[in-house]
C-alpha cells in the first residue's frame, strides 16, 4: 500500500506538544540587543518632527533611528501580477516620513539592552504631530469619494485603480431577465491573528560579511532578495532562517518594515537585534484583510436560472499597498462567477486606500468576500423567486460533462478555466454528508421556541495550487536517511509530512527516513514559498519528479527497470546515485469546488447566533494525508465561522482602532466553534501528475456565506436584512427589532 | 506590553500588608491574582509606584459559616466560590463565579480583587449586592463594614481609601425558602458580560415570593437593584406570565448605556432575556 493516501501524525507533532518548539522567541544570540518600535498614535497627521534626545539619554538605549536614519526605500509588491503604476506610488516606506497614515505606522525604532527598557523608551519619543489636519479617510465608500480626506495626497485620489472584468452581453443578459435582485453587502475588516505574533532576530558577522535572519516563514527566498536589495548586499550574504511558526494563514511571513529594519540595525550597530511583536502591535501592525463593500445586481428567470450579474466593489487597502499589491481588489473578479453557469457578468472593483493599517491577504482571500456576496445573493433571488436555495444552486451548477469550463474574461486577463471536477455531484455529496432531510425536521421543530434554527449552504471554487514553479531535490544518504529539499514553509500545516510521504511513495522508502529540509536559504537553493494552497501540489510533484528521476537512475545502476527498484532493499545504490533534482512548473492554477452546510442557532432574544454543525466539502484530488486534510478544513472552516459571527477590526471615526487586545478582538475558542465534519472528494486531476489539488483555503472560503446564509434563514422574513458579515448579537437583534416593529 | 516600571514589595500578613501601603502613598496598589491589574499593566493604562503583593497573605482565604451568615476571606479564589456547597441564595455566589472568565482566570482571581476593582461588568459585585452582604475594610486606623451598595460607587471606583484593603465579605443569613438564579450574556464563553442578572428570591410554602432582591450588572455604571421589578415579583407566584412582566420590568427601569459592543436597546432586551432566564432558574428550584 502507498504512503500516500495515509494518515501519518505530523513530523512535529510530538516536540510542539511537549514544549520542545522552537519559535522565533526562543532564538537568543550573544550580545543581542532589543527593538522597540515606535508607532504613530493618530491616524492621520503631518510628521514635523521626531525628538529622541529622551530616549537616546536613557541608560541601556543603545540606538534610537527615525525615517532620516534608514534607507530611503519602500517596501516592494511581491506579485508581479498584482501591481500597477499606481501602486508603486504608494508602498510603505521604512519609517514614516513626513506624514503618519494610520495608528501603528512605524515612526521610529528604540534599541536597548533589555525589551523593558526599550518599551520605557519608546515613551519618551517625542512625535511633532500636526493635529490640525482634516479628519482621516476611515469609512471605505467615503474614502472613495472626491470629497474625502486624501491619504497620498500626491495620487490625487483615494482610489488607486479600477479593475474591470466583463464577461458576455452583460446588458443582454439584463434585458432577458425575469427577476433582478440588488444589494448592498458588506465584508468587515478582520484578519488572521496567528497565535504566534511576528517576530525576527538578525545578526551580521563581520568576519564572514554575513547576515542571518531568524524568524522568516512564507516567502524566505523571495524575502532574502528583498533585504539584500534594500540593504545593498548581495542576496548570498543573507541567510533567512525558518524556525518553528505558530501559524501564517498568510499575514505572517509577508515582507514588512520591521523584516528590513531589524536587520538594518544589527548591521549598523554591530550587533545582534531581536524583535518580538507584542499582541496589541501585532492587531495595528500586520496585515488586515477583507473589508469589501459590494453593490450587485443579479439576474435571472424566473424558473431560477441564472442570467448575469453586475457588481461594483469598493476594497479596502489601508494606508499603503504591501507586499501583495492590488490583489484585494484583483480577487473578487476570479471568484465572483464561483461553480455556476452564467451568461454574463461584470465586475468593476476599486483598490481603495482608507487611513487605516494596510490589508494583505489572508487564508482564502477574494474567495471568501466574494463567495459570501455571490451566495447570499443567490439566497435572494431564491427569496424572491419563492424556490428553495437548494435547488436553484443544483439548477445552476457547473454540469461534468462541461469540464473543462472556460470564462473568457476578453483580451486583457487570463480565462478562468475549471479543468476538472463533478460539482453537481459533489455538491449532493455535501447534502449526503449532512442529512439535509433529518436537519430540515430539527429546523421545523426548533421555530416552535425562543431558538430559531436555520440551515443555510455555499458552494465557490478555490483558485489554487498556483505556480509557477517548485524546484526539489533528493539524496539518499549513507547514514540511512533520505533527504529532501524544497522552497516551501512550514506554517504548522504539515507539509514536511506530506513531503515526506511523496518522496517515500516516490523511492519506495521507509516514510521514516525521509527528513525534509526547507528551513535555511543557505541549505534550499530557491523556493517561491507557502500561499494559495500551493505547496503540497507544486512541490510535492517537484518532490515526486526527483523521486522518480532517483529511482531512474538507480535503475539503470542497477540494470534494471525503474519500477523494479525497491527502495528498502536497494538503498545503498540510491546512496550511490547522488543528489537528484526535480522541477515542477505550473503554467495554469488549479481550481478545485468547495462546498459547506451550516445549521446555527438565533436566539430571538438576544440575537445571539450558535452554531450547532458545520459540514464542509473539498475536491482535493487526491488527499496525500487524510488526517492533515482534515485538519485544513476543519480549521478554516472555524475561522470562516468566526469571521461571519465574531471576528471584526473596528475602527472610530478618527481612525483609531477598537480592537487592540484579544479582549476586543473576538477569537473564537473550542466554545463558539461547533462540530465540523470534512469530506475531502477524491477525483481526477489531469494536470498534475501526483493529482492534487489544494486542501488550505476551500474550508474558510464557504463557512462565512455558509453561516449567514444559515442566519438568513434562521431569521425567517427579517432574513433579507442580512447584509453584512460578522453577524454579532447586536446587528442580529437589531435586524429583529426592525421586523417585530419595536 | 512590557510592564511600566514600579517597586514591588510581597506582604506576609495583613498588618505588613497595610503597613507597606500606608508608606508607599497614594501610588500604590495592591496585587492578588493579578488577573484584572497585570492586563492593564501590560498595557500601560496604570502606572503604580508600588506594588503590594498580597497573593500569599495568610488568614484570608477562608469561608466561615456561623449562625447562616457568610465570612468570605478577600483572597479567595473564584474557583473555590464556584465549586462551594452553599445553601439557599447563598448559592448565587457559586453561579456568579461560575461565569467568571475562564479556568485559569478563576483559579487565580480573588473575591477581594474583584471587589476592589469594580469593574461594572463583573459577576461578583452582582452576587454581593443581591445577597445585601457588606464588604469588610481594614487600614492601621481600624477595621470598617460597608454595604455593597455603598462601596461601589462608580466605574473602577469604589469607598475603599488609598490605606484600606478589602480582607473579607459578609453575607447575612439566607432567608428559609430562599433561592437563587444568575445569567449573563457574553460574545463568546468568558468574555466580560454586556449585562448580567443576579436574583434572590424567597418564596412561602405556597410558593408566593416574600422577598426578592434583583440585580442587573454591566448595564449601567454599577450593578443596581431594579425595585420597580422586585414590586412586581413580591407576593406573586412565579408564573411564565409574573416571570414575564418582572423581566420587562427590570428592562424598562434600567438606565442601559450603549457602547462599540452593544447600543442601550440591545442591552435592555439583554436585561430582560437575562432576567427571565434567571427567574425561570429559581421556578424551576422552587417546582423541584
Amino acid at each position: 500500500m502507498s504512503v500516500i493516501g495515509t494518515s501519518l501524525d505530523r513530523t512535529r507533532d510530538v516536540d510542539l506538544v511537549m514544549g520542545r518548539g522552537r519559535f522565533v522567541a526562543d532564538v537568543d544570540r550573544p550580545g543581542q540587543l532589543f527593538a522597540r518600535v515606535v508607532r504613530s498614535p493618530l491616524a492621520r497627521a503631518a510628521l514635523g518632527g521626531v525628538r529622541t534626545e529622551a530616549a537616546l539619554a536613557r541608560k541601556g538605549v543603545a540606538a534610537v533611528v527615525t525615517a532620516r536614519d534608514v534607507p530611503d526605500v519602500r517596501i516592494p509588491i511581491r506579485l508581479p501580477f498584482a501591481t500597477t503604476p499606481n501602486a508603486e506610488r504608494v508602498l510603505q516606506p521604512l519609517l514614516a516620513r513626513d506624514y503618519v497614515r494610520y495608528v501603528g505606522e512605524p515612526v521610529a525604532v528604540i534599541v536597548a539592552e533589555d525589551p523593558w527598557l526599550a518599551e520605557d523608551a519608546a515613551e519618551l519619543v517625542e512625535l511633532d504631530l500636526d493635529f490640525g489636519l482634516e479628519s482621516a479617510a476611515v469609512d471605505l465608500v467615503a474614502a472613495a469619494s472626491d470629497a474625502s480626506p486624501l491619504v497620498h495626497p500626491a495620487l490625487g485620489s483615494n482610489v488607486i485603480d479600477t479593475l474591470p472584468v466583463f464577461c458576455g452581453d452583460v446588458e443582454g443578459a439584463f434585458a432577458e431577465a425575469e427577476v433582478v435582485v440588488r444589494r448592498r453587502l458588506t465584508v468587515g475588516r478582520h484578519t488572521a491573528v496567528p497565535m504566534e505574533t511576528r517576530g525576527l532576530v538578525a545578526e551580521h558577522d563581520p568576519a564572514t560579511g554575513r547576515l542571518t535572519v531568524w524568524g522568516a516563514a512564507k516567502v524566505k527566498h523571495f524575502n532574502r532578495g528583498v533585504i539584500a536589495a534594500l540593504l545593498g548586499l548581495d542576496p548570498e550574504a543573507v541567510r533567512l532562517v525558518e524556525v518553528d511558526v505558530g501559524g501564517g494563514f498568510g499575514v505572517r511571513g509577508e515582507l514588512y518594515p520591521e523584516d528590513v529594519l531589524v536587520p538594518f540595525l544589527a548591521l549598523t550597530l554591530g550587533r545582534p537585534v531581536k524583535w518580538i511583536e507584542d499582541r496589541a502591535e501585532h492587531l495595528v501592525a500586520t496585515n488586515h484583510a477583507r473589508e469589501q463593500v459590494h453593490d450587485i445586481a443579479v439576474a435571472a428567470r424566473a424558473d431560477g436560472t441564472l442570467l448575469a450579474f453586475e457588481d461594483t466593489a469598493w476594497c479596502d487597502q489601508g494606508a499603503y499597498v504591501r507586499t501583495q499589491g492590488l490583489l484585494p481588489a484583483i480577487l473578487p473578479g476570479a471568484h465572483l462567477p464561483g461553480p455556476y453557469v452564467w451568461h454574463a457578468f461584470s465586475v468593476t472593483s476599486h483598490a481603495v486606500l482608507t487611513n487605516r493599517t494596510p490589508v494583505g491577504t489572508y487564508r482564502g482571500p477574494g474567495m471568501t468576500e466574494a463567495t459570501f456576496v455571490r451566495e447570499r445573493m443567490l439566497d435572494l433571488v431564491a427569496a424572491e423567486l419563492g424556490r428553495d436555495p437548494i435547488d436553484l444552486r443544483r439548477r445552476n451548477l457547473v454540469p461534468a460533462d462541461r469540464m473543462p469550463f472556460t470564462y473568457d474574461l476578453g483580451p486583457e486577463a487570463p480565462p478562468l478555466v475549471y479543468g476538472s471536477g463533478d460539482f453537481p455531484g459533489f455538491f449532493e455529496r455535501m447534502l449526503d454528508e449532512a442529512g439535509l432531510d433529518d436537519l430540515k425536521e430539527l429546523r421545523s421543530a426548533g421555530r416552535k421556541s425562543d431558538e430559531r434554527i436555520g440551515i443555510g449552504v455555499a458552494a465557490m471554487v478555490e483558485l489554487g495550487g498556483i505556480g509557477p514553479f517548485e524546484e526539489a531535490s533528493l539524496e539518499a544518504c549513507p547514514d540511512g536517511t533520505v533527504v529532501v529539499r524544497a522552497g516551501v514553509a512550514s506554517l504548522g500545516q504539515g507539509i514536511e509530512t506530506a513531503l515526506a510521504q511523496i518522496a517515500a511513495d516516490g523511492l519506495g522508502v521507509e516514510v521514516g527516513r525521509v527528513v525534509v529540509h526547507h528551513h535555511d536559504t543557505d541549505d534550499v537553493e530557491s523556493g517561491f514559498g507557502s500561499f494559495a494552497s500551493r505547496s503540497a501540489v507544486v512541490a510535492g510533484n517537484a518532490v515526486a519528479v526527483a523521486a522518480r528521476a532517483l529511482r531512474e537512475r538507480a535503475g539503470e545502476t542497477l540494470g534494471v527497470d525503474a519500477a523494479e527498484v525497491d527502495g528498502e532493499r536497494d538503498f545503498e545504490t540510491l546512496v550511490s546515485v547522488g543528489e537528484m533534482r526535480g522541477r515542477f512548473d505550473k503554467e495554469h492554477p488549479s481550481f478545485s469546488f468547495g462546498a459547506a452546510l451550516s445549521v446555527v442557532a438565533v436566539s430571538s432574544e438576544t440575537g445571539r447566533v450558535t452554531p450547532l454543525r458545520h459540514v464542509v466539502v473539498q475536491d482535493v484530488g487526491r488527499a496525500v494525508n487524510p488526517a492533515l486534510v482534515h485538519g485544513q478544513l476543519a480549521g478554516a472552516a472555524a475561522q470562516g465561522i468566526a469571521g461571519a459571527l465574531l471576528e471584526e477590526l473596528p475602527y472610530d471615526e478618527d481612525g483609531n482602532p477598537l480592537a487592540v487586545s484579544l479582549a476586543d478582538y473576538a477569537m473564537p475558542t473550542m466554545s463558539e466553534v461547533p462540530p465540523i465534519d470534512t469530506v475531502a472528494i477524491e477525483s481526477a486531476v489531469p494536470d498534475n501528475p501526483l493529482g492534487l489539488k489544494g486542501a488550505g483555503e476551500g474550508g474558510i472560503g464557504t463557512a462565512p456565506a455558509a453561516v449567514a446564509n444559515a442566519v438568513a434563514d434562521a431569521l425567517g422574513p427579517a432574513g433579507v436584512a442580512v447584509d453584512r458579515i460578522p453577524l454579532t448579537p447586536a446587528r442580529v437583534r437589531t435586524m429583529l427589532r426592525d421586523v417585530e416593529g419595536r | 506590553m512590557k510592564l511600566p516600571p514600579f517597586a514591588y514589595v510581597r506582604a506576609r500578613t495583613v498588618d505588613e500588608a497595610l503597613a507597606l501601603l500606608g508608606e508607599a502613598g497614594e501610588g500604590a496598589k495592591l496585587l492578588a491574582g493579578g488577573q484584572s491589574l497585570v492586563p492593564v499593566l501590560a498595557y500601560r493604562l496604570f502606572r503604580p509606584t508600588h506594588l503590594v503583593d498580597v497573593d500569599s497573605v495568610t488568614g484570608l482565604d477562608g469561608i466561615a459559616v456561623g449562625n447562616g451568615a457568610l465570612e468570605i476571606g478577600a483572597l479567595v479564589r473564584h474557583a473555590r466560590l464556584e465549586r462551594a456547597r452553599f445553601d439557599g441564595a447563598h448559592r448565587l455566589l457559586a453561579l456568579a463565579a461560575s461565569h467568571i472568565g475562564h479556568v485559569p482566570i478563576r483559579a487565580r482571581g480573588t473575591l477581594g480583587g474583584s471587589l476592589a476593582h469594580a469593574d461594572p461588568a463583573a459577576e461578583l459585585p452582582v452576587a454581593a449586592l443581591a445577597l445585601d452582604a457588606r464588604v469588610v475594610a481594614r487600614s492601621s486606623r481600624g477595621e470598617r463594614e460597608v454595604a455593597v451598595g455603598r462601596f461601589l460607587l462608580g466605574p473602577f471606583t469604589t469607598a475603599l481609601e488609598p490605606d484600606e484593603m478589602v480582607v473579607a465579605l459578609r453575607v447575612p443569613p439566607a432567608a428559609p425558602g430562599s433561592h437563587a438564579g444568575f445569567r449573563e450574556f457574553a460574545v463568546r464563553s468568558g468574555d466580560f458580560a454586556l449585562a448580567s442578572a443576579g436574583v434572590v428570591v424567597a418564596c412561602d410554602e405556597q410558593g408566593a415570593v416574600t422577598s426578592a432582591r434583583i440585580v442587573v450588572g454591566g448595564v449601567e455604571p454599577v450593578p443596581r437593584r431594579m425595585s420597580d421589578a422586585e414590586d412586581v415579583l413580591i407576593g406573586e407566584l412565579l408564573r411564565a406570565d409574573t416571570i414575564a412582566a418582572v423581566a420587562g420590568a427590570a428592562s424598562v427601569s434600567c438606565e442601559a448605556v450603549g457602547d462599540r459592543n452593544v447600543d442601550a436597546d440591545t442591552r435592555r432586551d439583554l436585561v430582560a432575556a437575562l432576567v427571565r432566564a434567571a427567574l425561570i432558574d429559581v421556578q424551576a428550584e422552587v417546582a423541584a
